[in-house]
C-alpha cells in the first residue's frame, strides 16, 4: 500500500554516481483518480528548505524508464500508474543532509474533458510534506 | 443489450469504483473493492481503464487472470468500463482523427478482454459548456465497425452543465439515428436532475464545487431511453435516514422502472470528505440502502 500523501516518504535518500554525492531521489504517487500518459504532464518544479529546483535539474523514472523533464511532452505512448510512484531525482552536488527537509512538489496536467481555459487546473495544487533523511 | 423499453426487467445496482479514490491504493485494493461490492449487493462494476488497470494500456497475463479470479468469487459483472479520447494529450495541437481511433480501439479490444460491453466514452471538449471535440463524428464512425466486432458501445456521459434538450444530446441522437449504430449511446449522469444545492459550508476547502448552473426535469430523460446503456448514480450527500439530499433519487428511478430501462445504476460519489478514510465507503452504502428500497431489491 502507498502513503496517502502525494510525496512518500519510503524513497527519500541521495544517490550516487561513482562515489560522489550528486543529488537525492523522492517518490511521488498520483492522487488523481486515473493514470496520465506522460505528455499530459507540466515538467515539475520542486522547492526544498527553500531552494527552488526546476527544468533540467530534475527527472523522472516512471515504469523503470528515466526522462528528462523536456522529453515528457512527446511521450503520449508512456503511462503513468496510480499504483506506481514515480521517482524525481535532483540533481544537487552533495545531496541533502540527514535529517528533517520542508519538501513542496509541484506539477500539472492536463485533461481533455475540462474545458480549455481549466487545461490544467485538476491537481494543480502544490504538495508539501516534511520528509526526513536518515 | 436489454436496455430498450418494453423489457420486463428493473434496473440494476453497481459501483463506479471510482467512488472509492480516496482509498484506492492507500486503503484498499481492487480486490478489497469488490469485497465491498459483494457485501452490498452491488453486482455491477464500472472501472477507469487507466485508474484500475495495472499498468495499463498493457496489463500482465498474470494482472487478467487475478481480474477473471475476483470477478467469480465476487459475483461481479463488468457493467461499464470508462475510458478517454484525450484529445489534449499534447500540448498546442488536439488528436487526429486517426489517433482517437486509435486509442478507441485500444480500449475496445482491453475492455472486450475483461468482459464490458458497455463504455463510458469521455471525450474531449473544446468549450466551457462541453461541447466535444469538432471531428467526433469522424472518428467515432471510425470505430463502429470494431465496436461491432468487440461488442462494444460507446456512450458519451451527459454530464452537468450539459441539459438533456440541447444541441448536444440532439447532435448524438441525430448521428445514432442517421448511422442506425447499436454501438453508440448515452450515459446520463444524474446530476443533470439536481434540483437542490448542497450547502456551501458541507464542502471542504480544496474541494471541487461544481458551479451553479440549469437542471434538466426528470421526464426529460424518457426519450432518450432506448440509446441510455448505462448510469452515473451520481450522488453528493446522503443523510444518515437514507435521502439523497441534492437529487430527486425517488422519481429518477421510478420512472426508470416506469420504462422498464433494465441497465445499470452505477453509484458515483462525488461529495465532500472523499480523503477522509471510510466515508466515501458508508456513503456508497447508504446510496445502496436507498436505491434497494425504492427498486425492491
Amino acid at each position: 500500500m502507498l502513503e496517502k500523501e502525494c510525496i512518500q516518504q519510503r524513497g527519500f535518500r541521495n544517490v550516487e554516481l561513482d562515489g560522489k554525492v550528486t543529488g537525492f531521489q523522492i517518490n511521488i504517487r498520483l492522487t488523481n483518480y486515473r493514470g496520465l500518459w506522460l505528455s499530459q504532464l507540466r515538467p515539475a518544479t520542486i522547492i526544498v528548505d527553500g531552494e527552488t529546483f526546476a527544468g533540467q535539474q530534475i527527472t523522472w523514472t516512471i515504469n523503470g524508464v528515466t526522462y528528462e523533464q523536456a522529453e515528457l511532452a512527446e511521450r503520449g505512448d508512456d503511462h503513468w500508474s496510480l499504483l506506481d510512484p514515480a521517482t524525481l531525482t535532483v540533481a544537487k552536488e552533495g545531496g541533502l543532509a540527514s535529517g528533517c527537509h520542508e519538501i513542496e512538489v509541484r506539477f500539472v496536467y492536463s485533461s481533455s474533458y475540462i474545458p480549455p481555459v481549466a487545461d490544467t487546473l485538476l491537481g494543480s495544487k502544490p504538495h508539501k510534506r516534511t520528509l526526513i533523511l536518515v | 443489450m436489454s436496455n430498450q423499453p418494453g423489457g420486463t426487467g428493473n434496473p440494476k445496482r453497481g459501483v463506479s469504483i471510482y467512488s472509492y479514490a480516496g482509498e484506492y491504493g492507500v486503503t484498499m485494493t481492487l480486490e478489497d473493492m469488490f469485497a465491498e461490492m459483494h457485501s452490498i449487493g452491488a453486482k455491477g462494476v464500472e472501472i477507469l481503464a487507466n485508474g484500475h488497470i495495472e499498468n495499463y494500456p498493457n496489463p500482465s497475463q498474470e494482472w487478467l487472470e487475478n481480474w477473471d479470479r475476483l470477478i467469480a468469487k465476487y459475483d461481479i459483472v463488468p457493467a461499464e468500463y470508462g475510458h478517454w479520447v484525450d484529445s489534449r494529450m499534447y500540448q498546442g495541437r488536439e488528436l487526429t482523427s486517426q489517433e482517437s481511433y486509435d486509442m478507441l480501439v485500444r480500449d475496445f479490444k482491453l475492455a472486450n478482454r475483461l468482459g464490458f460491453k458497455v463504455l463510458r466514452t469521455k471525450l474531449g471538449v473544446i468549450d466551457d459548456t462541453l461541447t466535444p471535440v469538432h471531428n467526433w463524428r469522424e472518428f467515432i464512425e471510425m470505430a463502429l465497425p470494431m465496436a461491432e466486432r468487440y461488442d462494444v458501445r460507446m456512450c458519451p456521459e451527459i454530464h452537468v452543465p450539459t441539459l438533456l434538450k440541447s444541441k448536444m444530446v440532439d447532435d448524438y441522437v441525430e448521428f445514432i439515428k442517421k448511422t442506425g449504430t447499436k454501438h453508440f449511446g448515452l450515459n446520463i449522469d444524474f446530476g443533470v436532475f439536481e434540483t437542490k444545492r448542497l450547502p456551501a459550508s458541507e464542502w471542504g476547502p480544496d474541494d471541487f464545487v461544481m458551479p451553479e448552473s440549469e437542471h434538466s426535469p426528470v421526464e426529460d430523460i424518457i426519450p432518450l431511453l432506448p440509446y441510455v446503456y448505462c448510469c452515473h448514480a451520481k450522488f453528493v450527500k446522503m443523510s444518515d435516514d437514507f435521502e439523497e439530499m441534492t437529487i430527486p433519487y425517488e422519481k429518477i428511478l421510478r420512472t426508470l422502472m416506469e420504462h422498464n430501462w433494465d441497465g445499470y445504476l452505477v453509484s458515483e460519489y462525488e461529495g465532500p470528505k472523499k480523503d477522509v478514510q471510510g466515508y466515501a465507503v458508508d456513503q456508497v452504502r447508504k446510496h445502496h440502502v436507498m436505491m434497494k428500497r425504492i427498486l425492491g431489491k
